[in-house]
């Protein structure tokens, strides 16, 4: 039942990742970050089985961060970094002991100067989109990101727009999972951000 | 004539290893490397081969490699057995953060990759690597500056001034003798420009320095700043030798 | 002397050299001369042709000119068949790297993963190293258009204008003295003809001596290269505009 949640605005994209670690009915603790910075522009945030996700992120992180040091520090694009995120799990799914893995992967083109969010999931599905989630918070704030989604909203918008739909998850949600921590990812690189 | 060179790495009846040795000599004529420590910071130096008129500026392979966030590789001897050793350097340095969720330290980045040339001194069918190399940084959370040097039969020393390549042994013998305890960082710098005068004769152009600070702080100094040091050093030897006029005289 | 260290694989002498490397760039600099010229609208490249005959069966497809992927073409001196090794290698790791990042791979990784190939083949036992050294052209969104020259012993770099093969001290010389930063593809083209026909021995250049290539810009469609491999009247209209052949018979007169 994690939480990940990401919009994408005219000048970065959010992504808010719930702080519960569960297992079962009980929760561990409750300062888990489910994401890794793979370069100073791309983040991934992740949920699905317990172990396989962090496993697959930092493989993940690993070979992104290696392809930076060979390049003497020209990053992957945000597009790249997806494609083989996403090569990566459609291989996965064809061995003998898949990854189940679902991630958003929020980045900023420094080239094009445009913010991405791509919806990646365990059977190696890509798409790029202007918010989306994985699992239940989904199910409960789509309709209103439908509804109030505009095209030129900027970072504060779409934390308003994210408060709004951690409110409806904090309704909604049958367990609590202990609010969430947002990071934004723009073209100065990846940072936290409180909600208030 | 023994023949004992000839197969690839054996020891001949006196006790040598021929390839090793000649492998050596490869490093001996590739461009000059020095890396100097000083108090907080390592500096790395290397000659630079003049681009020529017609060579496209933006794509010379530079000759100091970053291995890791924090740390740098600088090399003499054949560019291109550097690069595939500076490769697997880079993935075990990342293959280290998987496991261990840590930084490599400096020292053992060192120790594997005198233990990749050393590997390549003692299996069939393979020559040994021909290059030097020069690994500077600092560990994850220490201000202590490192600076290590490996060499073709992999054996590795640390170092608190040294050079390797062409002309490396008349850079030693003048690090020997000006190099000092905690230098500043500037001194440092200065200290590495100087000692590559020793053998480059054409002046900042053809010298790259790169400086290392604790917590990933790397700089790659460019020319006009090179430069500085260079025309500072210059001075400082013109000042020296009009002193030394009057008392010919 | 040396023969000791060259009767087997690729090992040091007692200077620190690799004759067998070296060996292979000698057998290079006899091969057919091949130059490369950089434009800022994009990159010439010209080969000699060393080997006519009437009764070759000319299919169309050049002879030491290879596309490599959408972005990259290559001119290849030394020995062909070492040649089509490494360029089905770098057609391979291209198709790769698109595969796996949905971009095109940009110009220097792919010459450094042709080059590791190569130069594993002067550090592995056994095994003689490869007999080929290679311009390339390519377009990237990194550097946009490059040239670049690979050697047998692993060694890359880029430059704005360069030759491998015979005579190429003889052809840098003249494109030292001819290149401007600031050249048009057309002009490009003219001037790899002026040097192939200096440095050639035939007495005039046609299309059955030499071939052809260039890379640029689609002016319809952004972002997309255009890569072309000449026919022979393209060719030969070329000599034609760039008056090699009339300095030649007046030379003759």
């Amino acid at each position: 039942m994690d939480i990940i949640l990401g919009i994408r605005v005219q000048d970065a994209t959010i992504i808010a990742t719930s702080k519960a670690a569960t297992r079962g009915i009980s929760i561990l603790k409750d300062t888990d970050d489910k994401t890794r910075e793979l370069n100073a522009h791309n983040l991934i945030a992740y949920t699905g089985e317990a172990g396989d996700t962090v496993q697959f992120a930092e493989y993940v992180q690993a070979n992104i961060q290696l392809y930076s040091m060979r390049e003497n520090d020209i990053e992957l694009s945000p597009l790249a970094t997806a494609s083989f995120v996403r090569n990566q799990l459609a291989t996965s799914i064809r061995s003998r002991k898949p990854y189940q893995v679902n991630c958003l992967i929020a980045g900023y083109d420094t080239k094009k100067d445009q913010p991405t969010l791509n919806w990646i999931d365990y059977l190696g599905t890509q798409v790029e989109l202007p918010y989306g989630a994985h699992g239940y918070a989904g199910f409960y704030t789509t309709s209103l990101l439908d509804k109030h989604y505009r095209k030129d909203m900027v970072v504060d918008d779409g934390l308003k727009l994210l408060k709004l739909c951690l409110k409806e998850l904090e309704t909604r949600m049958p367990i609590d999972f202990k609010g969430v921590y947002v990071k934004v990812v723009d073209k100065d690189g990846i940072r936290s951000v409180e909600l208030d | 004539m023994s023949g004992y060179d000839s197969a690839l790495s054996i020891f001949s009846p006196d006790g040598h290893v021929f390839q090793v040795e000649y492998a050596s000599e490869a490093v001996k004529r590739g461009t000059c490397a020095v890396g100097v420590k000083g108090k907080s910071t390592v500096v790395l130096g290397c000659e630079k081969r003049t681009t020529l008129k017609l060579q496209d500026p933006r794509i010379t392979p530079s000759k100091i490699c970053k291995v890791d966030n924090h740390i740098l590789l600088a090399f003499a001897g054949l560019n291109a057995d550097a690069r595939i050793l500076v490769d697997k350097a880079r993935v075990e340095a990342q293959s280290y953060r998987l496991t261990l969720e840590d930084a490599v330290s400096i020292e053992y980045l060192t120790k594997y990759v005198a233990g990749v040339q050393q590997k390549y001194t003692q299996s069939g069918g393979v020559r040994p690597f021909g290059i030097a190399t020069l690994i500077a940084g600092f560990d994850k959370n220490d201000t202590v500056p490192r600076l290590y040097q490996t060499e073709p039969s992999g054996v590795y020393n640390a170092w608190k001034a040294h050079a390797i390549g062409r002309s490396s042994k008349t850079v030693k013998e003048f690090l020997e003798k000006h190099y000092q305890e905690d230098l500043s960082e500037e001194e440092t710098i200065k200290l590495t420009v100087k000692s590559l005068l020793e053998v480059v004769q054409t002046g900042a152009k053809n010298i790259e320095v790169s400086v290392l600070r604790p917590g990933n702080a790397i700089q790659n100094l460019d020319v006009d700043e090179i430069k500085k040091y260079v025309d500072e050093i210059e001075a400082e030897k013109e000042a020296e030798a009009e002193k030394k006029k009057p008392k010919k005289d | 002397m040396s023969r000791r260290y060259d009767s087997r694989t690729t090992i040091f002498s007692p200077e620190g050299r690799l004759y067998q490397v070296e060996y292979a760039q000698e057998a290079i600099s006899m091969a057919g001369t091949a130059i490369g010229i950089l434009s800022s609208e994009g990159v010439v490249l010209a080969c000699e042709k060393k080997v006519t005959s009437k009764l070759l069966d000319n299919d169309g497809s050049a002879e030491k000119l290879y596309i490599i992927n959408d972005n990259m073409i290559c001119a290849v001196a030394g020995m062909t068949a070492d040649a089509s090794i490494l360029v089905n290698n770098a057609r391979i790791n291209a198709q790769s790297y698109l595969k796996t990042y949905n971009e095109q791979i940009p110009c220097e990784i792919l010459i450094k993963r042709v080059c590791d190939v190569k130069q594993g083949y002067t550090q592995h036992g056994g095994l003689r190293p490869f007999g080929v050294s290679f311009l390339y052209a390519g377009y990237d969104d990194r550097y946009q258009f490059q040239l670049f020259t690979s050697n047998p012993s692993g060694n890359y770099s880029g430059w704005k204008a360069t030759s491998i093969g015979a005579n190429n001290s003889a052809a840098q010389t003249l494109l030292k003295k001819d290149y401007k930063d600031d050249l048009t593809l057309k002009e490009a083209c003219e001037l790899a003809i002026k040097v192939l026909s200096k440095t050639m021995d035939a007495s005039n250049i046609n299309s059955e001596k030499l071939e052809f290539a260039t890379l640029s810009l689609s002016k319809v469609e952004e972002g997309k290269v255009i890569h072309k491999i000449w026919n022979d009247t393209d060719v030969n209209a070329l000599i034609q505009d760039s008056g090699v052949l009339n300095d030649k018979s007046t030379e003759d007169d």
